[in-house]
């Protein structure tokens, strides 16, 4: 152990920056409420900051700190419900640590998990609602089909055995994981070259998240008076996703250089949108 | 009637909350609400076959990101209810049903778009407060109040009849719909607008535009996003960390 980090370990000690087994196991209890609070603007974003408080609380008795700690946790985030826990026990791992040092960067908490929650969604779902859902429903409505109790109880068994060992399996995961990580992460200039990744992994599945996830259809025609298109084929002739780029654009320069609030930016969009569609531009 | 039609309304409550605040543990869908349907108005077996039988016809109404299928909760809960009632064959709860969970979609779009939006801003306020017990607060109120809105439709729904809820369905003007529509897909730019803010500068547009082309050019899905963008993070990182290695070497070498 260096002299550095046997000073910061006396520090710990003295603040008290390590966080209970109870409080990670609240964290891991109330990534239940998951998709309780979801909408379409931040998604899972209140869900996260709820799930993290016990955490959060251990960690900053001063307000100033919470409020700031309440404030990360509240950007955007989505994920397969299951999953969640995951990303509560790096998140977890990485307060404890910014909780000790005051140099630690806490921008790397968000890009961590923007990094993480889209593959693990990825897998997630595939699982949950591919694998573990189907061989739910074809057993459970076997046995139902002939009105058979067993169909709806070994339903939910089946879905739900899998479902809660990966929830509670995954937190301890994280949280070791993220303790270890963070541990060799201090010593030298690797602090800085993960930063850098991590951002941009971070924006990467951003873009991607964009190209898949904004859709907008252009059904508006147009001729040359030989043929007639509709507006969005001739975006996709130019690049595939031209249309939802464009959106992105215009939403990004409204919401970060003309500081619109995202609230009247909801309110825009759904005008233009019904506007749009009376008119039958869009649809 | 009407005592039926509040304790289906109850009982979709119910089953949101569980669903919702107990980690998506699937008691919404239609094998187990039809169950519960049939235990509530005393036809269990009919309950159960129903379910089943709409637990299938909604497989591929499953939700994944952000996209909402039409809501087989509600659905399969009326569907249900009204064969049981008015003993029509279980073959037309599908009939029933799909109006009725089209017609909740346009509620639940409308409270996931609008009403939670404005839960944001006063959990936005509370965090500036640092006030976690209002967060929580919010976090609860925002889940019971939509939980709520699904009993209510329920319960209403069931009261006034299938007919009414066709016709309702056709009243609302197809352009208002379409329109709505078009919002759902544009919206989502908002939140990425937020992530992207904190990380995107000029010099490093072109790697959101990586992330953005791979997938409008092959349909990446977001693990290979995730694969491709690890990588090129690895490759960048230490590219750099080469060069500065080169440049030091370098300037060993102009010493001597």
């Amino acid at each position: 152990m260096s002299s550095d980090a046997i000073k910061r370990a006396v520090e710990a000690e003295v603040q008290g920056g390590k966080v209970s087994k109870a409080a990670l196991n609240k964290t891991m209890w109330r990534s239940c409420g998951c998709s309780f609070s979801w909408g379409y603007e931040l998604q899972g974003n209140i869900a996260f900051a709820y799930a993290m408080i016990p955490v959060l609380r251990e960690l900053y008795p001063e307000k100033e700190q919470m409020a700031a700690a309440l404030k990360r946790h509240l950007a955007y985030y989505n994920v397969t419900n299951q999953c969640m826990t995951l990303n509560l026990g790096i998140a977890s791992a990485m307060e404890e640590e910014a909780s000790r040092d005051p140099s630690f960067d806490t921008d790397v908490i968000n890009s961590t998990k923007i990094a993480i929650m889209g593959p693990i969604s990825g897998i997630g779902d595939a699982f949950f609602w591919g694998t573990f859902k189907i061989i739910a429903t074809a057993i459970g409505t076997s046995f139902a089909m002939s009105g058979s109790i067993l169909g709806p109880i070994l339903f939910l068994l089946l879905y739900n055995i899998p479902a809660f060992a990966t929830r509670i399996g995954l937190m301890h995961l994280g949280y070791d994981a993220g303790t270890k990580f963070i541990s060799q992460m201090s010593s030298g200039g690797l602090m800085m070259k993960v930063m850098r990744a991590a951002t941009i992994l971070g924006l990467f599945v951003v873009g991607g998240m964009c190209a898949s996830l904004v859709s907008l259809n252009i059904p508006l025609a147009v001729s040359d008076g030989v043929n007639s298109q509709t507006v969005s084929d001739l975006l996709n002739q130019i690049m595939p996703c031209l249309a939802p780029l464009m959106v992105f654009a215009a939403t990004y320069w409204a919401i970060v250089k003309k500081n619109v609030s995202s609230l009247a930016m909801i309110i825009i969009m759904t005008v233009v949108s019904i506007v749009g569609a009376f008119f039958g531009i869009l649809g | 009637m009407i005592i039926t039609a509040i304790a289906l309304g109850v009982l979709a409550f119910v089953l949101m909350v569980v669903e919702y605040a107990g980690g998506r543990n699937f008691v919404t869908q239609p094998i187990v609400v039809g169950t519960m349907v049939g235990l509530i108005m005393g036809d269990l077996q009919t309950g159960i076959t129903v379910g089943a039988t709409l637990e299938l016809a909604f497989l591929g109404a499953t939700s994944i990101g952000a996209v909402i299928p039409p809501d087989a909760m509600s659905g399969s809960l009326l569907g249900v209810a009204f064969v049981i009632n008015a003993g029509v064959s279980p073959e037309n709860a599908l009939v029933l049903a799909l109006p009725i969970a089209s017609l909740m979609l346009i509620f639940k779009n409308f409270y996931y778009g609008y009403i939670v939006s404005l839960f944001e801003r006063r959990v936005e306020a509370c965090a500036e407060a640092g006030d976690w017990r209002g967060i929580e607060r919010l976090h609860w109120a925002c889940g019971l109040g939509f939980a709520g809105m699904i009993g209510i439709v329920c319960g209403v729904s069931f009261a006034a009849g299938s007919d009414a809820m066709s016709a309702l369905l056709s009243a609302i003007p197809a352009f208002v719909q379409t329109g709505l529509n078009v919002a759902i897909g544009i919206i989502p730019a908002i939140g990425f607008t937020m992530l992207a803010k904190t990380m995107l500068k000029k010099s490093n547009v072109y790697i959101f535009l990586c992330g953005f082309a791979v997938v409008a050019y092959f349909q990446l899905p977001i693990l290979g996003v995730a694969i491709f963008g690890a990588i090129f993070a690895l490759a960048m990182t230490q590219l750099t960390e080469e060069q500065a290695q080169v440049s030091v070497e370098g300037g060993e070498d102009d010493e001597f």
